[in-house]
């Protein structure tokens, strides 16, 4: 009656695929229903930051980073799909009793929705910062083919701290909480709109411990700088993502089970 | 033939979450401090063994609480059992709750597509049945207004018409077969029994026992987790009946005062009053079209049927039901709210229900009306009259049966 395993397998990616798709679109048409700006706040949310952040940190106080304006929103575009999805991922369980209850319903797409979602924000930003380094004269290197990969790293790293946020609020509802200051504050720990090496020398093998360090010089290596990231970075943050996601989802798994019986 | 399903030694426990687990940091701290015990825990289900062939239907009675519900989820793969497996062949679909994941501010288009895709079919699969899903919650004019613009049984047909355009091998029914009006319903039911020509294997909970001994092959009844018989429809049902029934005279107060009804009948309990009193029938009318009380009645007049209720408390969805059977009893008419359709509010305070009868076609003789208010899910009665209110239907030129059709004979010479 059914066929080989193999065309099932085919048939359950395809499927799989159409869920996240439809699930992404629900979120984003929602999201934008009824405002008149619609997506383009994807667009206006960074601008007004970066406009802030260029009178604070180089007009104020100012900093000594040249090209501050791509500097800074580089980072900003890195830090907040990060932030977004890994804090909108910490409630996924929690905000979808109905859609856990339903028998079939692949509960692991739900913060992978969220990931995609905030990807397709930052997707939609980056010919923005690409406009500004062509007009500030840096221009574009061929270095830049290896943006997916970063941002491949990025997507599979935030993807499994999203997994774990979300398994942990079903046990305690705190975690949504603490994942939101914990966010916040790991914003000033990665440098957005300073320079890592600013850091004085003594806490810079502690202050290095936090990824996203490596993730925004990576980002700012290849289009800021026009260089080859350091490779062993990339290598140990590919692992270190990876290893996350596999232990993520595992407990993931196992906890929405426990938290559909939770009725 | 293989099963479809198969359920060996299921037995689930839950942990009463609700009021003993801590759900915040906090709340954890001050538990330990206090030396206070995890939750207590109760079976939900218990050792329950049964089998669904290709192209069964089962039915599932039981009361409020009795694991229905918590049996479903566990065969729909929602949450694991602590001891026994389920086995299932092929894919399984399900109307629990419907309307997951629609969205308010979607439109109707919009939402067939999430909820279609939710529910376990491509993007393709929507696209082709698009048509057929609208078409068949009949909402062709709505479709590309936002859900917020639909009323709640618009909403309902849209979601019921999505859950049965997948094709699965395994379907799992909660109570959802009473959604829209009467028609609505037939041609729900008409797709339940293509489903099971096309060799699915369905399981069905209802509280409406007439549509279990309707539909189904075989019927499991439940109570507080375990199984309590599974077999032939009919005599489930039957002895689920007979157990409710049992519960009423159980409810019903000893210490009641009597009382009088207008017609001169008395009603004393255990005699022809029955029920728990949680809801009181405090009166019951037999009115004709001009609102005049009637004992005595022509044939195919209208009949109108006054309950006049008093609840003391909240009483959560009752149903009403008007039985009429001859003299020799004999059922001639079985009518329910519930077989309507209808699903009343929390009731509390006083108020009235009136059952229309548009015309009475019933052969000359002597009948009781019968009247009674039930639990939502016919647990026990709350009210129950019985034999108390007479009515007299005239002599007609019909010497036997119940019935008195309007008729009229044509002669011919010619074939």
């Amino acid at each position: 009656m059914k066929n080989s395993s193999g065309r099932l397998d085919v048939q359950r990616l395809i499927y799989l695929r159409d869920l996240l798709r439809e699930l992404v679109v629900r979120d984003l048409k929602v999201r934008y229903k009824r405002s008149v700006l619609g997506f383009a706040w994807a667009l206006v949310t960074p601008l007004m930051f970066l406009t802030v952040f260029y009178f604070v940190f180089k007009v104020a106080l100012s900093v000594d980073i040249p090209r501050f304006g791509p500097y800074a929103f580089t980072g900003m575009l890195v830090y907040s799909w990060f932030q977004s999805s890994v804090s909108q991922a910490s409630g996924a369980i929690t905000d979808s009793r109905e859609l856990m209850k339903q028998p079939g319903f692949s509960a692991a797409v739900l913060p992978a929705v969220t990931v995609i979602t905030n990807l397709i924000h930052f997707l939609f930003a980056l010919p923005l910062l690409m406009l500004f380094l062509l007009v500030d004269g840096t221009g574009l290197k061929s270095v830049i083919l290896l943006l997916p990969v970063v941002i491949a790293i990025q997507f599979v790293l935030t993807l499994g701290l999203g997994y774990l946020a979300a398994a942990g609020n079903v046990l305690f509802r705190d975690t949504e909480h603490l994942v939101a200051v914990l966010l916040q504050l790991l914003f000033f720990l990665t440098p957005v709109f300073y320079n890592a090496s600013m850091v004085p020398e003594r806490y810079q093998s502690l202050y290095r411990l936090n990824p996203m360090v490596h993730l925004v010089e990576a980002y700012r290596a290849i289009l800021l700088g026009g260089t080859w990231p350091s490779g062993l970075d990339l290598l140990s943050l590919g692992v270190l993502a990876t290893g996350l996601l596999y232990v993520g989802h595992k407990v993931f798994i196992n906890l929405s089970y426990r938290f559909v019986e939770e009725l | 033939m293989t099963h479809a399903i198969v359920v060996e030694g299921l037995a689930k426990q839950f942990r009463s979450y609700h009021a003993d687990r801590p759900r915040t940091l906090k709340e954890a701290f001050v538990r330990r401090l206090q030396h206070m015990q995890a939750g207590e825990s109760f079976w939900a289900l218990r050792d329950v063994s049964f089998d669904v062939k290709p192209g069964q239907i089962v039915g599932i009675v039981g009361s409020n609480g009795a694991g229905k519900s918590t049996l479903l989820r566990l065969i729909g793969g929602v949450g694991r059992p602590d001891k026994g497996h389920v086995k299932i062949q092929g894919r399984v679909a399900a109307l629990l709750d419907l309307g997951t994941g629609f969205h308010p501010e979607l439109t109707g288009h919009e939402n067939v597509f999430v909820t279609g895709v939710i529910a376990g079919l491509t993007r393709r699969q929507v696209t082709q049945r698009l048509d057929s899903i609208v078409a068949f919650a009949e909402l062709e004019r709505f479709i590309d207004s936002p859900l917020r613009t639909y009323s709640t049984g618009m909403q309902l047909r849209l979601a019921f018409a999505i859950g049965i355009h997948t094709t699965p091998d395994v379907l799992l029914i909660d109570e959802v077969l009473a959604v829209g009006d009467l028609a609505f319903q037939q041609k729900c039911l008409a797709r339940i029994r293509q489903f099971k020509a096309d060799n699915c294997a369905i399981i069905l909970i209802s509280h409406d026992t007439g549509q279990i001994r309707e539909l189904c092959d075989k019927a499991l009844w439940l109570r507080r987790g375990r199984l309590v018989a599974q077999g032939d429809p009919e005599s489930i049902v039957e002895q689920y009946v007979a157990e409710m029934e049992s519960e009423t005279k159980r409810k019903t107060p000893v210490e009641w005062p009597v009382r009088a009804t207008p017609a001169g009948s008395v009603l004393r309990m255990h005699e022809n009053r029955f029920g728990s009193m949680e809801l009181e029938i405090v009166s019951v009318r037999l009115v004709d079209q001009q609102g005049r009380s009637v004992i005595e009645f022509r044939s195919g007049d209208p009949l109108h049927v006054e309950i006049d209720y008093s609840a003391p408390q909240r009483i959560e969805a009752p149903t009403f039901g008007v039985t009429i059977s001859s003299e020799d009893d004999q059922v001639c008419a079985d009518l329910s709210t519930a077989a309507a359709g209808i699903s009343l509010p929390v009731l509390q305070g006083e108020g009235r229900i009136t059952l229309h009868l548009e015309r009475l076609d019933l052969n000359g003789g002597q009948y009781y009306v019968d009247v009674g208010a039930y639990t939502s899910n016919w647990e026990y009665a709350y009210d129950y009259h019985w034999h108390t209110y007479p009515l007299t239907v005239l002599p007609t030129n019909n010497k036997k049966g119940v019935l008195y059709p309007p008729h009229r004979w044509e002669f011919s010479d010619t074939p």
